[in-house]
């Protein structure tokens, strides 16, 4: 039997103390390999979506199910766990962790996952030799800003992920860079065989896609209500 | 090589490297000051215990009991009044004293002091309970104008078996001291080290003391280029500055002898262990405020460990948010920051007892060469394991509020785009 790697259903995010519903999603499934691109105008929710997705934040109604498990319903440590194992991460801004070195960097991400310790090092390099990082041992902050981006995506496949959340990979990067970077996450995760959402308002990536979704309806909640209350999951 | 909780502490730790060694510092410091203020306390007073001997009772005419110990057993100076040879042997046969050493101080050699005495003074007087005195090389002396070297005396002046020496009359440094070049001691005999303030004086016959006060009292009236002997003493030079006595295991007979000694008005009466024992009881309450201000600066210790992680946590919040993404639990973060603060009260702790056993030993040094006690400021190794653990749940306690920071950090805000 074909599973999803990503199964929606009546998904609504409502941002607190707003009565209008911010995200609403009736439907929509990702299959293994598959390359989503979610696009919409800013404000629109695309990256509180993954977020969802992530687990990071709960839903006000509806499913998210990730290979078939309704992350939502895992609570607590499991939630940790099962995100660290089953997604990856690349962000607009990288996210890395400043201080660690370049392979630190990827091995924080195989901490939490169920690939043997003895297996980290040899993996770590791997990823980051294939994705043209050959300074295992740099601190992140001597790295450009696109090879730290290799670095956040050698960090998200990491694990093998069966499913990789891109928030906005590219904005901080040239055009140039832009093409080379988006080429190495969708190629990372096709050698994994993970699925890949990626969220962006560039709509000249389209093309580099299985599919797009946009995602409509734009509305520009005030973000400290949002920040106020636990959001986070 | 695989990553591990400790890695990502460690480099946490790294990446704030002035505000962590700041903070262990102050860790350190505590821990330090509580550590010396308990191992001083106790070595201090066995200290002092140990080096009044078997000597029960002190008898002098000091102004005090204390001033008498101080400076008749620990050379803290010169005592100012002197016994008449005739008053130590009225003494001597109006109570019934195992043993009594009689004992002359005023005179030195550079630094250190020089104790006029009898043989009695190595065949009764025990510098230590229990432990006679022992010679390291040569022989107790027999006669005037010989002299028994104390095992540091020794060392720091480089004095040997044969070795020849002049005398000053007066302490080291006092107005009035003088050197009396005329008269030549030889060193007989080098005592072993007794880790009392014994060990730093040099020990000579009475007479040979008795003949240098003479000599200054002839020149006065016959002046220069004149010899003294034995034969030229009077009851003038005949002096003492102290008695040590022993009325032996009769403990009935010494608080009978005690008691009548204090009746008499001409002298100061001192048992010795008990005198300390009164020293320190008045020390104690000093003690006991150093006790409560070393705990003040523990408290403090543990809430400059608290700013600092708290402080840190505003910078780390987007480190959290990354570790939450790739899969750490709320709790495992708790945990890092938690043991992030154990750590530093481990390092602290320990810095802190290196630094009480340095300091300890500069203040037992200074102790020795002021006071000459000899003070060895120590734990037992689970006194010391009990601080180092006291330290570490201290900053455990102090650990917990910015670890509950941690563990409530909103992933989604820390990882929202600066700018």
């Amino acid at each position: 039997m074909h599973q999803t790697v990503l199964d929606i259903n009546d998904l609504l995010y409502r941002y607190p103390r707003q009565s209008d519903p911010s995200i609403t999603l009736r439907s929509l499934q990702v299959n293994p390999d598959e390359q989503l691109m979610i696009s919409g105008q800013s404000g629109s929710g695309k990256s509180t979506l993954l977020h969802l997705i992530a687990g990071l934040m709960d839903p006000t109604q509806g499913q998210i199910r990730i290979n078939g498990v309704d992350i939502h319903a895992l609570r607590g440590s499991k939630r940790d766990r099962f995100r660290g194992r089953h997604i990856g991460m690349v962000f607009q801004t990288h996210q890395l962790l400043h201080g660690f070195s370049v392979i630190e960097n990827v091995l924080a991400a195989l901490m939490f996952s169920d690939i043997p310790r003895g297996a980290h090092n040899a993996r770590a390099i791997s990823l980051l030799e294939s994705l043209g990082i050959s300074t295992p041992k740099a601190r992140i902050d001597e790295l450009s800003m696109g090879q730290q981006q290799r670095v956040a995506i050698a960090r998200a496949v990491a694990c093998s992920p069966s499913l990789v959340l891109a928030d906005e990979p590219t904005a901080a990067l040239d055009p140039e860079f832009a093409s080379i970077a988006m080429d190495l996450l969708q190629g990372a995760c096709r050698s994994i065989g993970a699925a890949l959402i990626c969220v962006t308002h560039d709509h000249s990536l389209r093309e580099r896609f299985d599919r797009s979704e946009y995602l409509g309806s734009p509305i520009h909640p005030p973000i400290e209500p949002l920040l106020e209350r636990g959001e986070d999951a | 090589m695989a990553l591990s909780d400790w890695n990502i502490v460690t480099r946490s730790m790294r990446s704030r490297r002035f505000s962590t060694i700041l903070t262990i510092l102050t860790v350190a410091i505590a821990t330090g000051l509580m550590t010396l203020l308990i191992s001083m306390r106790s070595a201090g007073e066995n200290a002092f215990k140990r080096g009044t001997g078997n000597v029960q009772i002190l008898i002098s005419k000091e102004p005090g009991p204390l001033a008498s110990v101080l400076n008749s057993m620990f050379y803290a100076q010169a005592p100012g009044n002197s016994i008449s040879w005739d008053q130590y042997q009225s003494l001597q046969s109006q109570y019934p004293f195992a043993w009594t050493v009689p004992t002359l101080l005023g005179d030195s050699y550079r630094a250190a002091p020089v104790m006029g005495t009898t043989i009695a003074f190595f065949e009764s007087f025990n510098p230590a309970t229990n432990q006679p005195w022992e010679l390291e090389s040569g022989s107790y002396f027999a006669r005037p104008f010989e002299v028994v070297v104390g095992s540091r005396a020794s060392r720091e002046n480089n004095l040997k078996i044969g070795d020849s020496i002049s005398l000053t009359h007066g302490a080291p440094k006092t107005q009035g001291a003088h050197n009396h070049n005329e008269f030549s001691f030889t060193v007989v005999g080098v005592l072993r080290p007794t880790s009392t303030a014994h060990d730093r004086a040099i020990f000579t016959m009475l007479e040979s003391s008795w003949i240098l006060h003479a000599h200054d009292r002839r020149e006065e009236v016959l002046g220069h280029d004149i010899q003294t002997g034995i034969e030229d003493l009077n009851d003038e030079d005949r002096k003492i500055t102290a008695i040590y006595a022993s009325i032996g295991d009769r403990k009935a007979a010494l608080v009978q002898v005690l008691s009548a000694l204090r009746s008499d008005p001409n002298w100061t009466v001192a048992n010795p262990a008990d005198t300390i024992g009164s020293l320190f009881t008045i020390v104690s309450n000093i003690d006991q405020v150093l006790f409560a201000m070393a705990i003040a600066v523990m408290c403090s210790s543990g809430v400059s460990i608290l700013v600092a992680l708290y402080n840190s946590m505003e910078q780390r919040r987007r480190q959290i948010a990354v570790l939450r993404v790739l899969g750490a639990s709320k709790m495992r973060v708790f945990n890092l920051i938690l043991t992030e603060s154990a750590l530093i009260g481990l390092v602290g702790g320990f810095v802190g007892i290196g630094l009480a056993i340095a300091s300890g030993s500069l203040v037992s040094t200074i102790l020795q060469s002021r006071v000459g006690i000899v003070v060895h400021p120590s734990l037992p190794v689970d006194g010391y394991l009990m601080l180092v653990l006291a330290t570490i749940a201290l900053s455990c306690i102090a650990g917990i509020i910015p670890a509950l920071v941690a563990y409530k950090t909103s992933v989604v805000r820390s990882l929202r785009p600066i700018g």
